[in-house]
């Protein structure tokens, strides 16, 4: 197929908006009236409230209220109502909200929040989900039974257990029994911050009409309007949420996190405005936390290196409050078979609570924490069976006539994986590694990967296009553009289906839900996919309805009818047409009188047949899968345990590649921030819950200097049968076999298996001293 | 009562009253809605709030306000001419270096330092630049390559 705008490096419609400083953030509003508020966090992560002091601060300069949770008797949450805005009676982790203070400027907000008094009566504080499922741990929530849920996920009454899920396919006890050989590994995944540059912020004003109007840093508008109105009692558009630029997400601005707070704390004081943007810490503490999942898993293979079993079990620590965990949960336990078929699976995950923030998405959403576990232990397989682990893989790889473990039927149209781990291979491993000398070992690690959109059966993306007098295109969408690129993918999709150049399709900037489609999020790698679909519907409806206008000016039959961006005309004879800028509004006759319709369509997209888990926690929940292969060749600096990587390799089955320059930035960025996972980045706890490293200085965010000192990109297109001219997602991606590869690097470099990450060069220098090796 | 502070801001002389806990970073965005600096963290790390003082690349988050007192100061707002970018804005663009868009303030007053007091910097010494900011988006492959691209541009003006 030739393509006109498809494939090409079409520039960002917001690049200089963002390059001269004048892209608007949340930080950068300013409202009349507004004010600003500083949020108290608690000093234990466990404990009673005995009592809150708040006179002095009250009589501070500049403050206009001291707000608590006193008294609030609401709970909220998308998937499991487990979160209050402000803590009640119990403080449950060491972010949270315990009394917050309202003043003219954030500075005196600030000064007055710290005169609060707080008497507490400490409780057991629990980091681990293992600790936390323990028969004689204390209860982090009494009342968990009582939480509303979605139907088939939920607390277990009387445990720390917020849901669990388990998956079963053929038999696996008889899978083991035909097994030759097993392996099997315990593998932990730590907590990390999703940490884009921006950190969260929102503004919230109940306005004196009894409407509410937001300002938030977040990607899902839509859940915010919908949760807010619930809870305050109003029709759902009674609420409007804005959503300004966004510094960036990586999963941690998804669902439903602060603003539930910080409209809490501005219902004290109705009519005016209300603003809050955390500081880094806070984003650290106080919004949400990645990963959190520890693996143990056990493969079973028979000699010739077919995999027989796979058992499962995931612990996720899913915080003090789990409404935004127990997906990820879900998604790592079901896609912890990595890129390949088993014929007999039994897949179980928990999410417990813990006296840690809560987690929510992160880039890759489960399946960088489990696949890590996969990919680790298939070169384990291959060296227990003395076989190569290319071969092993290749044997075993999902692909058309396989079932993923969901019991899903893959096609050719799903995408090749053993053309991206061919072409990874190709490029790493088709020479000698080169041997150790004086100051390095040298190491090269593979890892396989597959991904689906985990996302909710009833999400879509909507769209609304017009046409505009001149035949320039107007498009308005809610896909949340956090710098992956999706308002250039809009433009092009369209661009191709209108055979209208780029420059005349002009996309939507913020959104807002009073002027914006419907959309549920914009998470799982699916706005290319749904939303590019959705842009191919409004765009032919858009046509169709040139073409019925141009049917009766040129007095034909709408099927007789071509189009070519600029003109419908009829096809037998090109010469009777009329401009698509005459007939955009309408055709206008010589006497002014007008016939046909303004051409504005309106559009939406949801995944075919995605449904929730049946009984054996199989069904279609993936529906659209994209494959990869990723491996890396590093040197490891004897002296001081440094790890660099020389050369990371990525391949991808992204269905079609829209925008090369685009697509290559998404994976080279989402390598980058796992190899930060890799190498250097973990939130710390102490015992008592206190996180001991929520600042960059000591959070080892990696600069310029740790990125690979090469990265080569190559994509497959097999085009899938969904998305935009065949094209699948690609956002987590890039972060999922990253780990896996570096740690299998490891291994071919020293000889020495790592379960867990960070490796840091401390851990390296100890893994050679015990060996000897240094 | 505050202090008054008098300083040139992107070749405009201003006058602000400050009450002393104010670093450079509140007053250009606070008092003088120059929102352009970004804030990313607490304790100069991130690089976001980059701005040029005196002819020099600082940190507007950690100088105290009082220190802009009679200093010149050239923020991100000031290197567009009109609709005519800054040579550095091009160059990252055009190098696919903007994603979210966040940290790239930052970093481009950090070239628009560095170059004009060395267009002749080294990869290493671009490198040494670079490493004060972080991105959560890039990868830093675009931006080391707008980096030099911009290096190029400015190079072609000058000849």
């Amino acid at each position: 197929m030739e393509f006109k705008y498809i494939g090409k490096d079409i520039p960002r419609p917001d690049a200089v908006k963002k390059v001269t400083g004048k892209a608007f953030f949340l930080a950068d509003i300013k409202l009349h009236g507004m004010l600003h508020t500083a949020i108290l966090r608690p000093e234990y992560a466990h404990a009673k409230i005995i009592s809150i002091d708040t006179k002095e601060a009250e009589r501070c300069d500049g403050v206009v209220k001291v707000v608590t949770g006193k008294g609030c008797n609401f709970r909220y949450g998308d998937n499991i109502r487990d979160l209050t805005p402000m803590a009640v009676d119990r403080v449950r982790h060491i972010g949270e909200p315990l009394a917050a203070v309202i003043a003219e400027n954030p500075y005196l907000a600030n000064q007055a929040m710290k005169k609060i008094k707080v008497e507490y009566e400490p409780l057991p504080v629990y980091i681990d989900a293992r600790e936390a499922m323990k028969k004689d741990a204390m209860l982090i929530h009494e009342n968990s039974g009582e939480f509303w849920h979605l139907p088939g996920i939920g607390p277990i009454p009387g445990t720390n257990i917020a849901n669990t899920y388990t998956l079963k396919k053929g038999d696996i006890e008889k899978g083991f029994k035909e097994a030759d050989v097993v392996v099997e590994g315990e593998f932990y995944y730590p907590y990390g911050s999703c940490a884009a540059i921006e950190p969260h912020g929102s503004i919230v004003w109940f306005h004196e009409d009894k409407t509410i109007e937001i300002w938030s840093s977040s990607i899902c508008p839509f859940i915010i309007r919908e949760d807010i109105a619930r809870v305050y009692g109003l029709p759902i558009s009674d609420v409007r949420v804005h959503i300004p630029e966004l510094g960036g997400c990586f999963g941690y601005k998804s669902d439903i996190t602060v603003e539930q707070t910080i409209a809490y704390i501005a219902s004290f004081v109705p009519g005016r405005p209300v603003k809050w943007v955390a500081s880094r810490k806070e984003d650290f503490t106080s919004t949400l936390l990645g990963h959190g999942i520890r693996t143990i898993m056990k493969i079973g293979a028979r000699k010739d290196g077919k995999l027989t079993a796979l058992k499962t079990t995931v612990y996720q620590s899913a915080g003090a409050y789990a409404d935004t965990a127990v997906h990820i949960l879900i998604g790592a336990t079901h896609n912890s078979t990595g890129v390949y078929e088993y014929p007999n699976c039994y897949l179980e995950g928990y999410s417990v609570y813990t006296n840690t923030p809560p987690v929510g998405a992160y880039r890759g959403y489960g399946h960088e924490e489990t696949q890590f576990a996969t990919e680790r232990l298939m070169d384990i397989l291959a060296r227990k069976l003395n076989m190569c682990p290319f071969e092993l893989r290749e044997k075993n790889y999902l692909g058309p006539g396989k079932k993923t473990s969901l019991g899903e039927n893959l096609w050719e149209s799903n995408g090749d994986v053993k053309k991206c781990a061919e072409i990874v291979k190709n490029i790493v491993f088709s020479k000698p590694k080169p041997k150790q000398d004086d100051d390095y070992y040298y190491g090269r690690g593979f890892a396989g990967l597959m991904k689906s959109p985990k996302g909710a059966p009833f999400s879509s993306k909507g769209c609304y296009l017009k046409f505009n007098v001149d035949g320039s295109v107007s498009i308005n969408m809610s896909g949340a553009e956090v710098g992956q690129g999706l308002r250039t993918v809009v433009r092009q999709v369209a661009a191709e289906t209108l055979k209208i150049a780029p420059e005349r399709i002009r996309v939507y900037t913020e959104i807002d839900t009073q002027f914006s489609p419907w959309e549920w999020q914009t998470i799982g790698s699916m706005f290319t996919i749904q939303g590019g679909r959705a842009v191919v519907r409004a765009c032919e409806k858009a046509i169709q309805k040139l073409k019925e206008t141009a049917a009766q000016v040129l007095r034909c039959d709408v099927d007789m009818l071509g189009y070519d961006g600029e003109y419908v005309f009829l096809r037998h004879d090109p010469s009777a047409s009329v401009a698509v800028s005459q007939i955009a509004q309408g055709y206008m006759c010589e006497n002014g009188m007008t016939i046909g319709e303004v051409v504005q369509t309106t559009s939406d997209c949801r995944l075919p047949r995605y449904s929730n888990p049946d009984a054996n926690g199989q069904g279609t929940m993936g529906v659209s899968y994209t494959f990869g292969a990723q491996a890396c060749e590093i040197r490891i600096e004897k002296k001081t345990g440094k790890i660099i990587i020389d050369h990371f390799v990525s391949s991808f089955d992204v269905g079609r590649v829209i925008n090369p320059k685009q697509l290559r930035g998404q994976v080279v960025g989402g390598v980058m921030m796992a190899v930060g996972a890799t190498l250097y980045e973990e939130i710390k706890f102490d015992s008592q819950g206190k996180i001991l490293n929520p600042f960059f200085a000591k959070y080892r965010f990696p600069n310029i200097k740790d990125a690979p000192r090469k990265y080569t990109v190559e994509f497959v297109e097999t085009p899938e049968e969904i998305g935009p001219f065949g094209a699948r997602g690609i956002g987590e991606h890039p972060v999922i076999g990253v780990a896996p590869a570096i740690l299998n690097a490891i291994y071919d470099a020293i000889g020495v298996e790592f379960y867990e990450i960070p490796v840091t060069p401390e851990k390296i220098k100890q893994a050679l001293a015990e060996k000897e090796m240094i | 009562m505050g202090t008054k502070i008098n300083f040139t801001v992107n070749g405009v002389k201003r006058s602000v009253e400050i009450q002393g806990w104010e670093r450079a970073i509140d007053v250009l965005r606070d008092y003088l809605d120059l929102t352009g600096t970004k804030k990313g963290c607490d304790d100069a790390t991130c690089g976001a709030c980059m701005v040029v003082i005196n002819g020099d690349a600082k940190k507007s988050c950690i100088i105290p306000a009082s220190k802009l007192d009679g200093a010149e100061v050239v923020t991100i707002e000031g290197l567009c001419k009109g609709t005519e970018l800054h040579s550095v804005q091009k160059a990252l663009i055009d190098a696919g270096a903007v994603q979210c868009g966040f940290c790239i303030p930052g970093i481009v007053m950090e070239l628009y330092a560095l170059y004009t007091k060395n267009i002749d910097a080294t990869e290493d010494e671009i490198t040494d630049k670079l490493v004060q900011h972080f991105c959560r988006c890039t990868g830093y492959e675009a931006i080391f390559e707008g980096a030099k691209l911009a290096q190029k541009y400015l190079k072609g003006r000058r000849i």
